[in-house]
């Protein structure tokens, strides 16, 4: 026993100067790191970190147009400002199309994107560049010209879709100035206007995938069907949450289709959370569309952790 | 590493604590100082302009102003003279970031809803004896007044009359353009009916600016939606009503298409789809390329139909000089310079604008096409949009309100009950 309290006692004594050394050391060290670290943490807080307070400080005031030049002399308003976007018929009508449109969205893109990375992947051979720049193309393509084509084609009377539509003796709706149509064509442009990034990603994904469990599950039996659910879906489980979330955050905040598409009608029936957010903005409401834009980012804050809960490696 | 970062979190949440707390200790509106008439404008120097000066215009006018300044320079030759253009879109947001940070140009085009929002603002100058005013269109010159004051000048005008298909008209039986609303409804009805048309014309059924289709028809029935002195709207009246009703009546009975395609009112107008349509100046030489050799004598425009009086619309643009600018005296001689009728005539050539001075129109080039004349006339009567800070966002809820009336079957007492409601809640800015 006594011995053992003895070499305890002057085994620490030595290791407690060793660490005084070291956090001597560790000071300098971390002096050092500071510094260095110093440029970047500057030009973080003022670049990013104060617009993102500023911004979420206008949210509790009551701060219009007219207070540009005196930003700071306003009123505290507490969640007034929340309280008013709640109230909002046309911000609950924008926050249900949000979510319509992410519920139909997002399963649309990540399975059109996975197909057609399954398609390249095994399928064709040759041609596989060619379908991969196809595919691709309606990403990089600039959305105001992408809709104009979108136009023509859904245009009622004369309007590709619905002159299709006609050969087969269907009278088409007048996709984008009704009510019902309005908001799925939006989607549908979404999707064929988005698959094209999750494929590339799922391609890569697929890549990964180690083909000799294909060649074992094969020899011993497992059909195409079974290989995919048991080997290649978990295999691609991190790409598919990587896929899941990025689609999400862009699909909650859809503001160009509508914009550029619908201006929001027809009655409101596409108007989304970040368009009428950045209407508010235009209309110099800055405290209520701050507030409207910090509900937006805690939705797509919780939508985002409850995805990583539920895809988490178990 | 612990023991390091322990101190920096609490050092990091404790400057945020400060840094809030000042902000909050700095925050709170002053109190409130009454603010009497607007001081009278100091006068402008004698003499040519020198130094130099920033302009902002926007869209093609901005592409085009250098072109007219050469003028200016000419008379004034130790000036330059800088032009921006500025794309519409984002002009409102640039001009209210610039003022914010002080940076506005000396002189620049202002669109007509934001002059109450601009002097609101603390951003325009008033303008000077020296600057005459009395010579615009009486509409144009009340775009620019903000209780009372005169900020800056009219500069070019525009507004809407009815076009129509002449031929069709004839074969429909009408000879005589419609003078009143019941004549202007038994014309799309003919149209409709004898002359082969789908719709007999075309209307907006809501959406982002189709108050300016129902304000005329509001001003001629003798309606308005601001009082007098533009502090109180006053959507709910029966003069509105019957301007609204009057307007879901062509939704109703069938006269116009309550779900039109983008783009297509210069098509529909040729091909005699939609014979009929609402607008201004821009449009004639539109339909006429779509219509090709002799379209032009194939239609015809006419003033807005009266029920009390012909009213329409009055769009264009004003002329501002900014506070803060550091060369008033040259800013204004500028202004002075474009508001002369031999300029703007001049620039009537260049861009199509119209004359927002009177003279201007006396001028042959203006006055020798027939369809100019009868947006001369309707200029008399023509009314700008209230000039309340807050107009955009009462518009807008006023556009999705005409849109339900429209499309909806909304009763209008209803939708101006609506629009009243929450244009009292926005405010007028004041």
């Amino acid at each position: 026993m006594s011995t053992s309290t003895t070499t305890a006692g002057t085994d620490g004594r030595p290791a407690a100067a060793g660490s005084r050394r070291r956090s001597r050391r560790g000071a300098a060290e971390a002096r050092a790191g500071v510094l260095l670290a110093l440029p970047f943490v500057l030009l973080f807080a003022v670049f990013t970190a104060w617009p993102v307070l500023q911004s979420m400080f206008m949210s509790f005031t009551d701060m219009r147009i007219s207070d540009i030049r005196t930003p700071f002399a306003v009123d505290f308003v507490g969640l007034e400002n929340y309280r008013t976007a709640f109230a909002d018929p046309v911000f609950r009508r924008a926050a249900l199309n949000t979510g319509v449109f992410v519920l139909l969205g997002v399963p649309l893109t990540i399975t059109a994107g996975l197909a057609a990375a399954l398609a390249l992947n095994t399928g064709v051979g040759r041609l596989r560049a060619v379908y991969r720049v196809g595919f691709y193309s309606p990403v990089i393509t600039s959305i105001v010209a992408v809709a104009v084509v979108w136009r023509f084609l859904l245009q009622p009377g004369t309007g590709l879709v619905n002159t299709v539509l006609g050969w087969v003796g269907i009278d088409g709706p007048h996709w984008l100035g009704d009510q019902r149509t309005a908001l799925l064509s939006l989607v549908v442009m979404a999707v064929w206007r988005n698959f094209g990034t999750s494929m590339i990603i799922f391609l890569a994904g697929l890549q990964a995938v180690d083909p000799g469990l294909h060649e074992a599950a094969a020899l011993d039996g497992a059909g195409r069907w079974r290989r995919f659910v048991s080997i290649t879906l978990p295999s691609i489980r991190p790409t598919m949450l990587f896929v899941l979330v990025t689609t999400s955050i862009g699909y909650l905040q859809f503001f160009e289709e509508p914009f550029v598409m619908t201006s929001g009608g027809p009655l409101n029936a596409t108007v989304s959370a970040s368009m009428y957010t950045y209407n508010q903005f235009g209309f110099g409401n800055y405290g209520v569309a701050g507030a409207m834009a910090y509900l937006t980012f805690l939705v797509i804050g919780l939508v985002t952790l409850v995805q990583f809960r539920l895809m988490r490696e178990k | 590493m612990s023991s390091f970062a322990r101190p920096t979190r609490r050092t990091v949440t404790g400057l945020g604590a400060a840094a809030a707390l000042g902000l909050l200790a700095a925050c709170g509106r002053p109190d409130e100082t009454e603010s009497g008439p607007a001081a009278p404008a100091e006068p402008i120097a004698e003499g040519a302009a020198t130094g130099s000066l920033t302009v902002w215009a926007m869209g093609a006018e901005g592409e085009k102003l250098p072109e007219l300044l050469k003028g200016f320079q000419e008379q004034n030759p130790d000036v330059t003279v800088e032009v921006t253009p500025v794309p519409w879109d984002s002009a409102h947001d640039k001009f209210t970031s610039a003022i914010a940070a002080g940076t506005a140009p000396d002189v620049a085009q202002v669109g007509s809803t934001w002059m109450a929002e601009f002097v609101g603002l603390n951003a325009l100058e008033s303008t000077p004896e020296e600057v005459a005013t009395d010579d615009y269109f009486p509409g144009a010159l009340e775009a620019v007044t903000v209780d009372g004051t005169v900020y800056g000048v009219p500069w070019y005008v525009e507004t809407r009359v009815v076009y129509y298909r002449k031929d069709l008209a004839e074969k429909a039986g009408i000879t005589e353009p419609p003078t009143d609303w019941e004549g202007l409804v038994a014309l799309a009805q003919a149209l409709q009916e004898k002359a082969d048309a789908e719709w007999g014309i075309s209307l907006q059924p809501g959406g982002t600016g189709s108050w300016q289709s129902v304000m005329p028809l509001i001003w001629s029935n003798g309606g308005n939606v601001v009082d007098e002195a533009s502090t109180e709207f006053t959507f709910e009246s029966g003069q509105n009503e019957e301007a609204l009703a009057y307007y879901q009546s062509y939704f109703t009975d069938g006269l116009a298409d309550p779900a039109p395609a983008d783009g297509t009112t210069e098509q529909d107008f040729v091909s005699g789809r939609v014979p009929m349509f609402i607008s201004g100046p821009w449009m004639m030489s539109a339909v006429e390329s779509v219509g090709g050799e002799g379209f032009a004598g194939k239609y015809g425009v006419f003033t807005m139909p009266v029920k009390e009086t012909s009213s329409s619309f009055l769009g264009g643009a004003n002329l501002g000089v900014f506070q803060g600018t550091k060369n008033r005296d040259a800013a204004w001689k500028l202004v002075q310079y474009l508001s002369t009728p031999e300029v703007q005539v001049e620039w009537f050539g260049m861009s199509t604008d119209l004359p927002a001075l009177q003279q201007g129109w006396e001028d042959e080039t203006v006055a020798s096409n027939e369809k100019f004349e009868v947006f001369r006339a309707q200029l008399d009567t023509a009314l700008a949009p209230p000039v309340v800070a807050t107009w955009e966002q009462v518009a807008a809820s006023f556009d999705a309100q005409i849109e339900k009336v429209c499309k909806d079957d909304l009763a209008p007492a209803d939708a101006l009950a609506a629009t009243q409601s929450e244009a009292q809640g926005i405010g007028t800015g004041a």
